[in-house]
């Protein structure tokens, strides 16, 4: 009886720990290593194109007050709310003790495009990386060589406040197999260049979809409803659809809508700024006009 | 002994017409903050709505679809700028809500003294821009103006489809 009731306990335990040692390894992203990066010369020019186009200076502000921090650089520590916590977005200056000084290239393409820290951690998609993962390597890599070109901040990386934290990185492992299901954004031959650079600006960098294509139960895109507008994330009011834009009245064509996007309110397009959208509107007016363009492009076509 | 006096039917009278005129007094103070706030959110969309016609006519100037004109730019700064004067009684505390659907935030009334500092801003560059008088220096005060907007309405319009 105690011999059997023994075995059972011991059955128990040891099924305990397979089920942690199973969690444990279906939360762990696959980190890139070395093999992934191509043979590149890193141009920090085109790199500030896609820090704009992803916005990244309006999460990764410095938090106020941060010592000598210009409030241009991206030495993060500014709250960022979400529904799921209050984040700190990390320092992007090449600090070598609070920033990405130290950080190696694959370091770098591990956190922007698998949402993985140099320790391995899982990162919050707060950081959009689902978005990222579209991005080319050597896009990213321009990235890097631009952050690392900026003078460097000091400003020590803060801890989100999220229930149990260490716990719910293990839970984001596995949430990211289901969403990096998502497809990827494809070239389309078939369309213009233009066409196609508006795309992979809106789905990779630009990261559209992570406020404007709402989410299913599990937090995750619902491509189904593919930029089609939603509750906004931050829980006032809605997003709008970027669906069908001429046919509800919004645009009248691409040269209306690329002047909506580089001004904004400036010329009387007064939808853009709220919700976020004004920082976003800034920071796309910073782009090449082409850019902006194909962005206008792409979005219009969808339907 | 111990009886209760009796009112005299004059005062009675008297007190009820007393409560009757306090109650009524309350509905129509009640009906009229009701209205009153109603009214005010659609005040201050109508006067959104004049700030958002005229900013059409002044930036056709800076698309290139209509000619600088002086005088033009006068007048619609000008409407801009009266019509931001009058927002600064357009959100009075409570009007968060109404009968009518308001993109207030409620954070208007939570920093009040920042949202009334970013409103005399941009009625301050509406001001600016009002006596433009060459056209080099249309295109900067314009861009002064939208930014004041912006930055006021990023913080306290609630976004929507």
């Amino acid at each position: 009886m105690r011999i059997a009731r023994r075995r059972v306990a011991a059955a128990f335990v040891l099924l305990a720990a397979l089920a942690a040692a199973l969690l444990l390894r279906l939360s762990r992203t696959d980190p890139l290593d070395g093999s992934a990066l191509p043979v590149h010369t890193a141009d920090p020019d085109n790199g500030e194109v896609l820090f704009h186009a992803g916005s990244c200076g309006s999460c990764h502000e410095a938090a106020d007050g941060a010592a000598g921090a210009d409030k241009g650089l991206p030495a993060g520590g500014a709250a960022f709310s979400t529904p799921v916590g209050t984040f700190y977005p990390g320092n992007l200056t090449p600090d070598s003790e609070t920033g990405i000084g130290r950080w190696s290239d694959v370091e770098f393409l591990n956190a922007v495009t698998r949402g993985l820290a140099p320790d391995g951690t899982n990162y919050f998609p707060a950081f959009p990386y689902p978005s990222f993962r579209m991005m080319s390597v050597e896009d990213v890599l321009d990235l890097h060589a631009y952050l690392v070109s900026l003078p460097a901040v000091r400003s020590p990386n803060r801890e989100p406040d999220v229930p149990m934290t260490a716990f719910a990185r293990l839970g984001v492992g596995l949430w990211k197999r289901l969403a990096f299901r998502v497809p990827r954004f494809e070239a389309d031959p078939s369309r213009s260049e233009s066409w196609n650079r508006g795309g992979y600006l809106v789905n990779g960098p630009g990261h559209c979809g992570e406020c404007h294509t709402p989410r299913n139960c599990l937090l995750i895109a619902d491509e189904d409803r593919y930029l089609d507008g939603g509750p906004h994330p931050a829980g006032e009011g809605s997003v709008p659809s970027l669906r069908r834009l001429v046919e509800r009245g919004r645009y009248k064509d691409v040269a209306d809508l690329t002047l909506a996007l580089r001004f904004g309110e400036t010329f009387g397009y007064d939808k853009l700024s709220s919700g976020g959208m004004s920082e976003v509107q800034m920071n796309l007016a910073r782009l090449p006009e082409s850019d902006v363009e194909a962005i206008a492009e792409y979005l219009l076509s969808l339907h | 002994v111990g009886q209760e006096p009796e009112e005299d039917p004059v005062t009675r009278n008297a007190k009820h017409a007393l409560a009757t005129a306090l109650a009524a007094a309350l509905a129509v103070a009640g009906a009229s903050v009701a209205a009153s706030s109603m009214d005010v959110i659609k005040d201050r969309q109508q006067a959104m709505d004049d700030i958002g016609d005229a900013m059409k006519k002044l930036s056709a100037i800076a698309k290139k679809e209509a000619p600088f004109d002086a005088g033009v730019v006068e007048q619609n700064a000008g409407i801009i700028a009266d019509a931001l004067a009058k927002a600064a009684d357009l959100f009075p505390e409570g009007s968060d809500e109404g009968d009518v659907e308001t993109w207030a935030k409620p954070g208007i009334w939570a920093d009040y003294a920042d949202f009334e500092k970013k409103r005399e801003t941009a009625e301050s560059k509406a001001v600016a821009l009002r006596s433009v008088a060459v056209e080099a220096a249309f295109g900067p005060a314009l861009g002064e103006l939208g930014n004041a907007c912006k930055s006021c309405h990023e913080s306290y319009r609630r976004p929507k489809d």
